[in-house]
């Protein structure tokens, strides 16, 4: 379709217009994490420090355990999903390949568990923890996360599996290979942009909890995550906005790079069961 | 004689054998199902039972107290639950309008063909990439009553004389939870649309426009009716994203002022964990998913499927 110059100019100028509204809270934090305090509690507010104080961010870091929460987020990350995706990739293989009786009862359920809210869980979670004295310990938030992804991702996996063609295990197994060794040596191979979609997913859902971290952890600072640790520099009295802000910024990094250099698989991730 | 045995027992293991597929599927399920066994379904049952129980901290193990429905009985009485569930109401319908109204028109823009859209389509999303908790950082400092931007914006522009106050005033409360959930909600639905717009063909708007359809026309009778399928189920998702958020009510508002923005989420919180009413906490969170169950049903109905 060819456009004619007004009206490429006028295409232009909305996607420009758009994205600088959109865009603009993500300048704003970064504006903010730079200007001193005189230029934050002034109006009309500063749109670009006079001088920015790049020496906001070492400052930070020196005055917060920052690296630590990233560390203990990074932890529950990890154990979640690997959690989650040993036992998530055999049963989404299995729902795909064998039918089996209460296959639709599991569908239902899993249904179910997307809606299921983490207030309400976080209840007997909460008090299962206690009797088995893990309030305060990590293993809260790994087996916690895992409540949020084994439902998905058992069903992002079962999609991904039903793409690939049985007659490929078919082949494998008439040239003498078992079962379990054609699932593992050749549709697991082929699945790897499908895991790997599915684990950044995950991993992302897992980096974004807050109500099962400030439930179970908020009387361990050693164990604080990236989210809880944050809020925690909101004060009472006095909040230094332009300390948060920088906090923040290394805070959101991490996800923001995934989502800027692995976009395509994030997003196949989260449409995989819409255009059925 | 030992060669047949043996060989009819190596055939006994061997789960290559079509009758034997079965017992394998079974096999490789079953560490997952275990899984959610002990950690979603046994403390959902927990859940139910305590909420029939008029208990305030619960002990595993413990007494059991008698069968009650005073939780429910509170509930129905109190004004908390009803304003609580209005809250919602209110909060879903404005959150998943805005989120959709933002989410479509973007998704339609970036679908165009120009240089650089690819750009242009991470820049749109990109709210999506950040926490949660960030965005209400960033939002927080922008509502804020005495230097916040939106509050000398709306002097700026003549809607008021006076810096608003977002903390305090219950109608403002609730319009900075809404926009900083929209948003936070918007790129889903552009992220989804997108790939629904995608998936369109482009013979179909070549053939509608050789019959003469115009621009509206063609969105009318060929976008809007292949993207409904896609588009039901992102508002689906979006509405029970909203029903369910804690994060950025409870650093935003706390659910206040005079709870303004209390939704079911925060009211089932807040009652364990605030109030120690672990019995009537279960009662309103057991409500909540109740009421996500059916209007996701009602919403999807058979095509409910298409959800997982």
């Amino acid at each position: 379709m060819r456009r004619t110059l007004a009206q490429s100019l006028a295409l232009y100028a909305t996607v420009i217009f758009t994205l600088v509204m959109i865009l603009f809270p993500v300048y704003w934090l970064l504006v903010t994490a730079l200007s001193t305090t005189d230029e934050l509690y002034r109006l009309p507010p500063t749109f670009w420090p006079d001088n920015p104080q790049w020496d906001v961010f070492a400052r930070v870091w020196a005055a917060k355990p920052i690296l630590l929460w990233l560390w203990n987020s990074m932890l529950a990350a990890v154990g979640s999903v690997a959690l989650s995706m040993l036992v998530s990739v055999s049963a989404g293989y299995a729902l795909s390949r064998y039918s089996m009786r209460g296959g639709a009862t599991m569908g239902l359920f899993v249904l179910t568990a997307k809606m299921l809210p983490a207030t309400l869980l976080v209840i007997p979670l909460f008090s299962i923890f206690s009797s088995f004295g893990l309030i305060g310990s990590l293993w809260t938030l790994v087996l916690a996360h895992s409540t949020m992804i084994i439902p998905f991702a058992t069903w992002m996996l079962k999609g991904y599996f039903d793409t690939i063609p049985k007659e490929l295990e078919q082949a494998a197994m008439v040239d003498g290979c078992s079962p379990i060794g054609a699932m593992v040596r050749v549709v697991l191979p082929i699945a790897t942009p499908g895991l790997a979609a599915t684990a950044l997913y995950a991993f992302v859902l897992s980096w974004a909890d807050y109500a099962y971290a400030r439930t179970f952890l908020v009387n361990s600072p050693d164990n604080w995550t990236a989210n809880l640790g944050i809020t925690t520099m909101q004060g009472e009295y006095v909040t230094y906005w332009n300390d948060i802000a920088a906090a923040s910024v290394f805070i959101a990094l991490p996800i923001i790079a995934i989502y800027l250099f692995l976009e395509r698989y994030l997003v196949g991730g989260l449409t995989a069961g819409a255009e059925k | 004689m030992t060669d047949t045995v043996q060989a009819g027992r190596r055939k006994f293991f061997d789960l290559a054998r079509p009758s034997r597929q079965h017992l394998l599927g079974y096999i490789l399920i079953a560490p997952a199902v275990l899984m959610v066994a002990a950690i979603i379904v046994w403390p959902l049952i927990l859940a139910i039972d305590l909420s029939f129980q008029q208990v305030k901290i619960p002990r595993l193990g413990g007494a059991s107290r008698p069968f009650s429905l005073s939780n429910y009985v509170w509930l129905f009485s109190s004004q908390e639950f009803w304003l609580a569930c209005w809250v919602t109401v209110k909060l879903v319908v404005v959150v998943t309008a805005g989120s959709v109204a933002v989410g479509l028109s973007t998704a339609l823009l970036v679908n165009n063909r120009f240089e650089g859209r690819t750009v242009a389509r991470l820049g749109m999303a990109l709210p999506w990439a950040v926490p949660e908790i960030i965005a209400v950082v960033i939002f927080a400092w922008m509502f804020d009553t005495s230097f916040g931007l939106f509050g000398w914006l709306a002097i700026k522009l003549g809607s008021t004389d006076q810096m608003i106050p977002w903390v305090s005033s219950s109608t403002a409360a609730f319009w900075a939870v809404a926009i900083t959930m929209v948003w936070k909600g918007f790129p889903f639905v552009s992220i989804m649309c997108l790939a629904g717009l995608q998936s369109i063909p482009s013979d179909y708007y070549a053939a509608a426009k050789v019959d003469g359809a115009n621009t509206f026309q063609r969105f009318r009778w060929i976008t809007m009716p292949l993207l409904m399928p896609v588009l039901g189920v992102t508002l689906v998702l979006t509405l029970l994203w909203v029903f369910r958020d804690f994060s950025i009510i409870k650093v935003l508002t706390g659910g206040g002022p005079l709870r303004s923005t209390q939704t079911l989420s925060i009211m089932t919180y807040d009652q364990a964990f605030q109030y120690h009413n672990f019995g009537r906490a279960a009662a309103v969170g057991v409500l909540t998913l109740v009421i996500c169950i059916i209007a996701s049903v009602l919403m999807l109905g058979r095509r409910s499927k298409s959800i997982y």
